[in-house]
């Protein structure tokens, strides 16, 4: 393998994929993530940032958790773990496809959202992966695109994986459908778009669409942070109905002094 | 190298006068595979948005239950959009392009049907 002079990501990972590269990218920043190639082409990516195939498999409850740990069993290597999944019947062959590629779609999406770090290449690791995987260039295209999109759709993207809906006022026109009933459930005002979609399951592309979406049609809303620098609220809870009989906390004077603590004069214990 | 969708997706080329077909993801867009001519399949960004779309308005206008089928027809052409049932998972779509001098619409759509039942196989 010879040393990379790409400038970026995107650039390395077309590199690569001229060489024919078989192995890891581990990219570090904010999420930064691990990109599995083969013969240069994108089998696998995870990220802290998106939820992978097996995390979307079992939190969607496609395979059960007990049917997975005996198909892990069976088969401990992830390069296989695919095929056997199908040959057992507890996935299609199409769908499992389906699902592999849209995860790594996701994570490049996922990733490209922070501040970008650095990389170094190592051997490669067994993973579960598309088959046989997605051409860099269209990764960096549709990637793009997405990115593009949201912007024009909501604003900067990196803005709206941090913001916390609530529930919105809205009256709904017409059904709700089922996957924006499942989002309107986890909204709450502490979760963000990444929360949402590793607690469904779901891409957080697709999450951050729907979530524009609802935002449009007044099924949630943004919540304005009342802390402007994000600091957690230290203020004192009250439980409801307590605050009528023992009244309001009391309020200190900006004109009192602080009680100051006395010395003991040197004074030794013991 | 051929994938699992591609080759799932082939068999639609046997219903006479479909000339492409893609497997779309309803709510991104990606297009996760094509058989036949990519560019009378449809573009897989511009098939979910007109989808979603119609799937919201009639929702607006008192319809009930999810989207199954989309069918535009021009002079020459059929483009049928299609929801592909999913036991876990955001929808899909299937569309295709048909040519409508060698395609009988109600058959196509009748085999289109049946075959997207088994699309993720």
């Amino acid at each position: 393998m010879k040393a990379s002079v790409a400038r970026n990501l995107p650039a390395l990972l077309l590199e690569l994929r001229e060489e024919g590269f078989s192995g890891t990218v581990r990219v570090s920043g904010t999420p930064g993530g691990t990109i599995h190639l083969r013969d240069g082409l994108v089998g696998a990516a995870e990220t802290p940032g998106a939820p992978t195939a097996t995390s979307t498999l079992l939190t969607s409850g496609r395979i059960g958790d007990e049917a997975w740990l005996a198909a892990c069993a069976a088969q401990p290597d992830p390069d296989l773990l695919g095929e056997h999944l199908v040959a057992d019947g507890l996935v299609g062959g199409a769908e499992l496809e389906v699902i592999c590629t849209a995860a790594v779609f996701d994570a490049a999406f996922a990733m490209s959202l922070g501040a970008p770090g650095g990389w170094e290449l190592s051997d490669r690791e067994p993973a579960l992966r598309a088959r046989p995987g997605v051409e860099p260039r269209r990764l960096t295209d549709e990637t793009t695109r997405r990115i593009s999109l949201l912007s024009r759709l909501w604003g900067p993207p990196g803005e709206l994986a941090r913001v916390r809906p609530v529930p919105g006022t809205g009256v709904v026109e017409g059904p709700l459908s089922g996957r924006h009933e499942d989002i309107l459930n986890q909204v709450n005002g502490r979760r963000t778009a990444r929360d949402i979609a590793f607690a469904l399951g779901r891409g957080l592309y697709a999450v951050m669409l729907d979530l524009v979406r609802m935002e449009t049609l007044g099924l949630l809303r943004w919540e304005t942070p009342t802390v402007p620098d994000g600091r957690p609220s230290t203020a004192p809870r009250v439980p409801p109905g307590r605050t009528t009989a023992a009244g309001p906390p009391p309020v200190p004077s900006r004109t009192e002094p602080l009680p100051r603590r006395k010395p003991r004069g040197g004074e030794k214990g013991g | 190298m051929s994938t699992a969708v591609e080759a799932s997706l082939a068999r639609f080329l046997d219903s006479p006068g479909v000339t492409g077909v893609a497997l779309v993801d309803a709510v991104t867009g990606l297009t996760y595979g094509v058989a036949g001519d990519t560019a009378e399949a449809g573009d897989g960004q511009e098939s979910s948005e007109f989808a979603a779309l119609v799937a919201e308005r009639l929702g607006r206008a008192g319809a009930e239950g999810e989207l199954e089928s989309v069918v535009t027809t021009s002079v020459r052409r059929h483009q049928v959009l299609l929801a592909v049932g999913r036991p876990a998972g955001d929808p899909l779509l299937l569309t295709a392009g048909l040519d409508r001098d060698r395609a009988n619409l109600a058959l196509a759509a009748r085999s289109m049907g049946d075959l997207a039942g088994e699309v993720l196989a």
